[in-house]
């Protein structure tokens, strides 16, 4: 995989009115799956808008292969952008919705002919060719999104919370699809899940209360809280206690004890024993430290 | 690109509901006012019982019709006004009701209490049934100007009663050159018949009468068709992912009103054309060279400019607000202008729904085709400018991710 910069955002900061969404973000984006994890509300989708040249920035400067964000039509022509609640037309069936959205991405006749039966495919839709869009399952219409993102074969493709609502094999399905097309162009993808950051990202930032509080690869941030997650078969009757006193990413409940995970500086207490972090527990010990 | 967007627009519309409403609407009024409207066109004869009627431009013949209207006006103190296009009654104030007397007494040479007098005796006998009655009373009660009165002086006392009793009254000068209807001699009806068949060659004259009627639906139909379309993106929740796309908002917004227009403009057109038929019928048994493509040439001129200049408001105010305000504004605007004609036939100035509620009369439309011309200019230059505003509006929201009032609609992060 290439490691060339594709995207390059500097001191971006973003009001809307007196409230900051954006603080300062600095980020480099290279090409291949990007991962953007935040909690709800922690300013992705801003960002994401952004990028996709449907907010103005308020500050800074945003780059993506090179072009200024404020050329909107050579950003526009460069990506491809799946909003969090794709929609289109109800009454449009599947091949006609993406056949709309391939004019609006300039293409001719002959380049729709050819690409819209072929994305249809990539994306697992040519059986449903026909489906009006207002019958499509919350599935099948990130597919859809998705094949309408990549039609004009863009260079970045910024994908905003696309697994939320699915079911685990949808999820699943279209992770692997997201995998499948960052090859040779770059992927933002955003979103809360963090198992959707483990399962395909290899460069990640975490943004929270409009600020970047982490980027760099999946390893190091795993490294941060390396020794520090432990493991403990406690009494079911001091849960309560050991949650106040300590943070708690796990607990399974088995009759009168409890196996809880717990992330601690030092070992909590002596039956606890150190056990392998998880993405899950490296976000948590980096949101709440 | 833009072909293709254009005709996948075009099919967008074929599919909305609010489209084929449309069309049924349009199709029964047009049905309902044009299917009973009779060709009844004959050459005049020397000796008839009657020519029917023609505004007049004598200056006399219009001083007395209008202050046989003004004295109805001031014994019952009811004067009809439309300020801003809608009906309004006005009473005058006992200072005002003399002061309009005194005017009356000033272009009469009647002294106020005796022209009252005379006017509570000759009405007096029709006062038990004012809807029937008065309106013969009305249609039959003369008055006769000074002598020496000029039409100038004329001109100015009417000036003072428009003061009295407000806009949109029937006091206006343009209103009341426009409105005074005489019975015509042969010599004029035979020009008048002339000027149909040489000039209008029968269904340009015909395809006017149908642009009267046509115009006043198409004042406010389109509206609902417009508003629907603009408001699809929306409903479909499918903005942000338009917005996103490299098509330009100029190409966006004028391929959807271009393909609303045209289809809006289409079951016009097919209305014309089969109207025209049996018009042709018709100037062929008179041995009319008939204008074959006054069924596309007059409701373009006539039809294609109100069209335009309503839909491209709904798009306007609809991408502005991003809610159903236009049908309200519109409808409004539309039912305003209807109302707000003072005459059926002419009087264009600057009213949405050019008025020729007859068949012919072409002599009248060719002195006021400048007119006319004016106001149709008036309302496609409107359009463009709607139109160019709404690309400006949807640029903005696709930019700023905010309506114009200022509603952040972006801030879910």
């Amino acid at each position: 995989m290439q490691t060339e910069t594709a995207i390059e955002i500097r001191n971006l900061t973003k009001n809307y009115g007196k409230k900051q969404a954006l603080s300062e973000i600095n980020l480099t984006i290279p090409r291949g799956m990007f991962g953007l994890l935040g909690p709800n509300g922690a300013g992705k989708t801003t960002l994401m808008k952004i990028l996709a040249t449907l907010l103005q920035k308020t500050e800074g400067q945003v780059n993506i292969c090179g072009v200024p964000v404020e050329n909107c039509k050579e950003i526009r022509k460069m990506t491809g952008y799946l909003p969090q609640d794709f929609s289109m037309y109800g009454n449009m069936s599947a091949y006609e919705a993406l056949d709309y959205l391939a004019v609006l991405s300039g293409m001719s006749r002959a380049e729709r002919i050819r690409k819209v039966p072929e994305m249809l495919a990539v994306v697992n839709l040519t059986e449903k060719r026909r489906t009006k869009v207002k019958s499509m399952s919350g599935g099948m219409k990130r597919r859809l999104g998705i094949a309408q993102a990549i039609i004009h074969d863009p260079k970045v493709i910024i994908v905003d919370e696309p697994t939320a609502g699915l079911d685990p094999e949808e999820r699943i399905r279209f992770r692997n699809l997201l995998c499948e097309i960052a090859k040779d162009r770059v992927v933002l993808l955003s979103t809360h899940i963090v198992g959707d950051i483990e399962a395909t990202c290899e460069n990640i930032a975490v943004l929270n209360q409009g600020k970047v509080c982490f980027q760099g690869k999946v390893a190091e941030l795993l490294s941060s809280v390396e020794g520090k997650v432990y493991s403990a078969e406690i009494p079911a009757e001091e849960l309560e206690r050991v949650k106040e006193n300590h943070m708690v990413t796990g607990i399974l409940t088995t009759g009168s004890t409890a196996n809880v995970k717990i992330i601690a500086e030092t070992k909590p207490f002596p039956q606890a024993r150190p056990v392998q972090p998880d993405v899950e527990d490296a976000y948590m010990y980096l949101m709440n430290s | 690109m833009f072909g293709a967007l254009f005709v996948k627009e075009c099919r967008q519309v074929l599919r909305s509901l609010v489209y084929y409403l449309y069309v049924a609407v349009f199709a029964l009024f047009i049905y309902s006012q044009m299917g009973s409207e009779g060709l009844d066109v004959k050459e005049p004869v020397p000796g008839q019982s009657g020519y029917g009627q023609i505004v007049t431009h004598d200056e006399t013949l219009i001083m007395e019709g209008v202050l046989e209207k003004l004295a109805w006006d001031v014994y019952y103190n009811s004067f009809t006004t439309y300020p801003i296009g809608f009906y309004k009654e006005v009473q005058l104030t006992a200072g005002e009701r003399e002061q309009a007397g005194e005017i009356l007494e000033r272009c009469t040479g009647k002294g106020y209490e005796e022209l009252m007098e005379e006017m509570i005796g000759y009405f007096s006998q029709y006062e038990q049934d004012p809807m029937g009655d008065a309106g013969e009373a009305y249609e039959s009660y003369k008055v006769t100007v000074k002598e020496g009165f000029t039409y100038e002086e004329f001109g100015a006392a009417m000036e003072e009663v428009c003061r009295l009793v407000g806009k949109g009254s029937s006091y206006e000068k343009n209103t009341y050159e426009n409105s005074i209807r005489v019975p015509m001699t042969y010599e004029q009806a035979k020009e008048e018949y002339d000027a149909l068949c040489e000039k209008d060659r029968l269904t340009r004259g015909y395809m006017r009468l149908f642009c009267d009627y046509a115009g006043i639906v198409l004042a406010v139909l389109p509206v609902f068709v417009g508003v629907s379309g603009a408001l699809r993106d929306k409903r479909a929740k499918a903005q942000q992912v338009l917005f996103a796309k490299p098509a330009s908002g100029g190409l966006i917004v004028i391929s959807r009103y271009l393909a609303n227009l045209v289809m809006l403009f289409l079951p016009v057109i097919a209305a014309a054309f089969w109207l025209q038929l049996s018009c042709l019928d018709r100037a062929q048994s008179l041995g009319i060279q008939a204008d074959r493509w006054a069924f596309l040439t007059v409701p373009g001129m006539w039809l294609l400019p109100e069209v335009m200049v309503v839909l491209a408001l709904a798009f306007l105010i609809t991408e502005f607000t991003d809610t159903i305000l236009s049908v309200f504004v519109q409808v409004a605007w539309g039912i305003g202008s209807l109302f707000g004609a003072s005459v059926l036939v002419g009087d264009f100035r600057l009213r949405l729904v050019a008025r020729w509620n007859t068949l012919g009369e072409t002599t009248l439309y060719i002195s006021q085709e400048q007119e006319f011309l004016r106001n149709r200019g008036y309302y496609f230059l409107l359009a463009i400018v709607c139109l160019i505003l709404t690309v400006v509006v949807y640029e903005r929201k696709r930019r700023k991710g905010e309506t114009f009032y200022g509603k952040i609609r972006n801030a879910g992060r």
